[in-house]
């Protein structure tokens, strides 16, 4: 992993474990669900961006098709967890975890938009590679044994097989444009 | 003599019997079995599926999946929502989706 993207996996952990707190075993933990549905949120809203801008500058067409199944797939989870607040009266909250994603993200989109042809299509598939090895990460060890509401947490259980189903995907698709 | 042509009009008028028969006989026992998948995974595969029998694929789940068998016997797209219907052909057919490489499962039909 180069530096940038182990950074960047590395605030995300610790960004989401310090929502947790240091009275993680107390009854009630200091993350609660209108946060957690933010994180999840934010993390689907990242991968759609960078499928766009992957839709922009690619034209291998094993890039383009992965960066569709993101984008549709990262809409439909998205647009559930949208109606799952509307119907929970939950209104999605800003927290240090969301920030921390979107600043990280926000730079390696900067990176990834400086670089061209092959040499794009390299990185942006390591990128997709470590950014779900990441969320999968907080998914499992924070904010799935965080979340408080059943449905919440059984659409995180979803959305972490499918982000462990990309991560293998994203991993095929390096392997095969070496 | 007699006796030998009476024994096979005897078998012509079984066999000319029996295929109508067994034919109607296949129609009758065509079984659909039904595939859902939802949650990002293939449910539980049906046992005794026969050759001739109606697979249903059932897709429960928001995103889009697919059925594809690794040697390329079948490729079924699962739009969210869809249900589409195969006649199954006799084999093992591990199959995958070619969206999510995590799912998987094997269909066996005799």
């Amino acid at each position: 992993m180069n530096k940038p993207l182990f950074a960047f996996a590395v605030s995300l952990v610790f960004a989401a474990s310090s929502l947790v707190g240091a009275n993680a075993a107390a009854a009630a933990p200091s993350i609660n669900d209108a946060q957690i549905a933010h994180i999840a949120y934010t993390a689907g809203v990242i991968d759609m961006t960078a499928a766009k801008q992957a839709l922009q500058k690619s034209h291998n067409p094993k890039v383009r098709a992965f960066a569709e199944e993101m984008a549709r797939d990262h809409a439909a989870v998205n647009d559930q967890a949208l109606a799952l607040v509307k119907k929970l009266g939950v209104t999605p909250q800003d927290n240090a975890t969301s920030q921390s994603l979107a600043s990280s993200a926000a730079a390696e989109q900067r990176k990834l938009a400086a670089l061209s042809g092959s040499a794009y299509d390299e990185a942006y598939a390591a990128n997709e590679v470590a950014y779900h090895k990441a969320v999968n990460a907080a998914l499992s060890d924070t904010l799935i044994p965080a979340a408080q509401n059943a449905e919440l947490k059984s659409l995180l259980e979803t959305g972490l097989k499918l982000f462990q189903s990309h991560e293998m995907h994203a991993e095929h698709l390096v392997q095969s444009l070496k | 003599m007699f006796r030998i042509v009476i024994m096979l009009a005897g078998l012509l008028l079984t066999t000319t019997w029996a295929l109508p028969a067994s034919a109607i006989g296949a129609n009758q026992a065509q079984v659909t079995h039904v595939v859902v998948i939802d949650k990002m995974a293939f449910g539980s595969m049906p046992a005794g599926v026969r050759a001739g029998d109606i697979v249903e694929w059932v897709n429960r789940d928001i995103f889009e999946h697919s059925a594809t068998a690794r040697d390329g016997s079948f490729d079924v797209g699962l739009k969210s929502g869809a249900t589409v219907r195969m006649t199954a052909k006799r084999g093992t057919f591990a199959f995958f989706c070619k969206f999510h490489p995590t799912m998987q499962a094997t269909l066996v039909v005799k």
